[in-house]
């Protein structure tokens, strides 16, 4: 590694937040590079980086491939960000001191440590030339205005050059990040925020691209010190197994564990805190949070069901269940609902987009008058005729769905000159809807009833 | 207001130690008015935005955070359960180590029990998440609605790759817990029991039972159609005998509202 300086990452559960207030305000150069940087560490750490933050630094990073620069070691790290990772070890932490430039970068990995700090830093170093455009509002304005920050020793330019490798890599973490803290998330309001003048804002909040970021719901995690991990059945099962062989709960020890279970990306923390919970499962069978309470209610509850009901222990038990099972299948099915739901609106504004950059190629003039509630064939002759094709198969597939899509409320930004005012049809005319994809906002956004 | 009201209600039924993990819904919906009518040049749509998906990304920490916890310890109770079983069937069961018909049964007796309950904690996780989701919506929604933003779609489709959402190992617990009961305690005479349901009036006083009656409830308040019911709404939610399980709230000895 170069001789340079690096930036100390510690985290804290706390400072995300505060910094996230201190950020407000900031002038000195590095703590917003830090905050910065704490930040986006701190999403593709901590959380699901289905942050604004991350989206808005990764976006401008490149996608390109893995990273292939100075650091083979922090490539191993990438590598495997898509799987199970093994970048858990990345344990380093975001400053917080954050007024010495030079502070040691240090990252606390306790396997890869030489390797990150080159893509940390780099990573906020990066932002120098383009996070500022995309970067959180609180250090939007720091960004660009800071005069300290060109005073970056020459090592920053190398590390910007590797950095469209290390960004996207960087992005691929953040995006195989399944983790999440113990986020003491305070509510952080307003304040801090409100404060920032809005300077260049160039953060197209409301547009976070649809970055899909896929977050695998099994156990891949990338994150550092205090991680959340996700645990599965056949993860917990080969933790099982390695206590047994060390002797049992009592006599296994976490590192003991660990080492036996051989997985890629598991910490010593994880499998602390569920060696942790373990223990407590076996020597109080059925316990859980407020369990005292529950064991009480539970008593009242048979209590009560055998005075008041007369019913059996094994019929109240029974209605539970049922209802337990009843509640469940509504929500399994309300999710699929939801899902699908999502999905049509989803298609539905790709489809508009398609159009609309269609429609833009051709140019057609902003004013179309009126147009009557068929207007099928009246805009195609307008527009391209990709439209025409386009109209049946989303026929088919909207009029497939349940949840019907409603394509005016989610294209309701749409440039009028598209299509201008289109009646939007009711239930079932998703057709004429689709025909004419952009709609004039002036409609009503309280829909009237529609069949399922 | 009314699933804001709704919300409310489940959080107060809500098991104690989850009180605090549900969505801040009328906080959120405040700063939604806030921001829509607070329109200065310097709280710019653009930083408003960006605070709001700051915020809805903390709840979203906090959801995940909690699921996957609570996920965690169902994974654990989950085995532990199941070993529970054998353990007592090979113990007190006939054929067992030490065959005693009265211990065994009351040690089943209890594993039922505490089967039923864990599967009723299970599947109040699984609400707890859809919940959690259906008020993300409807704030994006109104946000939308109210700023003239386009934060809905694209947030929401991360939401949905969000841990907290992706609720299909527990509903597979839920599930396996569902065949093991059935199994090692199958179902008797139906008829009767049927019966017996109808005639039943108080049965929940606190507790597991009562939270998932609630929350049945709740969700089917919650999809009624509403003014402004439209197509990313759910459709009404309709159960045959919604009145008997009305009837386990409405003996309930803490009122609801």
């Amino acid at each position: 590694m170069e001789a340079r300086p690096a930036l100390s990452i510690q985290r804290s559960g706390a400072s995300q937040l505060s910094n996230h207030g201190v950020s407000g305000g900031l002038s000195p150069s590095l703590p917003v590079l830090s905050t910065h940087l704490e930040e986006t560490y701190q999403e593709f750490s901590d959380t699901q980086e289905v942050h604004a933050e991350k989206e808005l630094m990764t976006r401008p990073l490149a996608h390109t491939t893995r990273l292939p620069t100075n650091n083979g070691v922090v490539g191993h790290i990438f590598s495997t960000s898509s799987g199970f990772s093994s970048d858990i070890h990345y344990s380093s932490a975001l400053p917080n001191e954050k007024h010495s430039r030079n502070s040691p970068f240090i990252s606390q990995l306790p396997t890869n440590t030489a390797a990150l700090p080159l893509s940390q830093s780099s990573n906020s170093l990066l932002p120098q030339s383009t996070i500022p455009i995309h970067c959180n509002k609180e250090n939007s304005g720091s960004w660009c205005t800071d005069p300290d920050f060109l005073d970056f020793p020459e090592w920053a330019d190398q590390l910007i050059t590797g950095d469209d490798a290390l960004a996207s890599n960087w992005n691929e973490l953040l995006v195989d990040n399944v983790t999440d803290l113990e986020p003491k998330t305070t509510y952080q309001v307003a304040k801090p925020c409100t404060t920032v003048p809005a300077q260049n804002q160039q953060l197209p909040s409301p547009s976070v691209e649809s970055h899909s970021v896929v977050n695998p719901s099994s156990s891949a995690n990338n994150a550092p010190a205090k991680p959340r991990m996700r645990w599965t059945p056949e993860l917990h099962e080969a933790f099982v197994e390695a206590v047994n062989q060390l002797g049992g709960s009592e006599r296994a020890t976490p590192k003991g564990v660990l080492k036996l279970m051989k997985v890629e990306g598991l910490t010593i923390y994880h499998v602390k805190s569920h060696l942790q919970k373990y223990r407590t499962a076996r020597y109080r069978p059925e316990p859980s949070e407020g369990s005292s309470e529950k064991k009480l209610t539970s008593m009242e509850e048979i209590s009560s069901l055998d005075l008041k009901t007369g019913m059996g222990i094994t019929e109240a038990l029974r209605l539970q269940m049922e209802v337990q099972k009843r509640l469940h299948e509504q929500l399994e099915i309300q999710r699929n609902l939801q899902l699908r739901i999502e999905e049509q609106g989803r298609y539905l504004q790709m489809m508009f987009e398609k159009q609309k950059s269609g429609l833009d190629k051709l140019k057609v003039p902003s004013s179309i008058p009126e147009n009557p509630p068929a207007p099928s064939d009246a805009t195609n002759d307008n527009e391209s005729p990709t439209k025409s094709q386009l109209e049946p198969s989303q026929r088919d597939h909207v009029n497939s769905g349940t949840g019907i899509v409603n394509a005016k409320s989610m294209l309701e930004r749409s440039p009028q000159e598209i299509c201008g005012e289109h009646k939007a049809p009711e239930t079932g005319d998703l057709e004429k809807t689709d025909t004419c994809v952009s709609e004039s906002s002036s409609q009503p956004s309280k829909r009237p009833r529609i069949e399922e | 207001m009314k699933f804001g009201k709704r919300l409310k209600q489940q959080i107060e039924e809500t098991l104690p130690a989850w009180r605090d993990k549900f969505l801040s819904y009328k906080e959120l919906k405040k700063l939604v008015r806030l921001i829509s009518s607070a329109e200065s040049p310097e709280f710019g749509k653009a930083d408003a935005g960006a605070e709001f998906m700051y915020l809805l990304n903390n709840e979203i920490d906090k959801f995940n955070a909690f699921f996957m916890e609570q996920e965690e310890d169902f994974i654990i109770r989950h085995k532990e359960l199941q070993q529970r079983i054998k353990r007592v069937i090979d113990t007190w069961g006939p054929g067992g180590t030490k065959p005693s018909e009265a211990e065994y049964k009351d040690e089943m007796a209890k594993v039922r029990k505490d089967m039923v309950d864990f599967h009723g904690e299970m599947v109040l996780l699984v609400n707890y998440s859809n919940i959690n989701y259906t008020g993300l919506a409807k704030i994006l929604k109104k946000y939308d609605k109210r700023t003239g933003g386009l934060l809905r779609l694209p947030f929401i489709q991360k939401v949905l790759q969000q841990p907290f959402f992706v609720t299909d190992l527990v509903s597979k617990l839920v599930k396996e817990c569902e065949n093991t009961i059935d199994q090692v305690f199958p179902v008797e005479v139906e008829a009767e029991i049927v019966k017996e349901q109808r005639e039943a009036i108080t049965v929940a006083g606190k507790g597991i039972f009562r939270n998932t009656v609630a929350a049945l409830l709740s969700m089917q308040e919650i999809r009624r159609g509403s003014s402004t019911y439209g197509h990313f709404s759910l459709p009404p939610l309709d159960f045959p005998d919604s009145d008997l399980i009305h009837s386990f709230q409405l003996n309930s000895p803490i009122t609801t509202v």
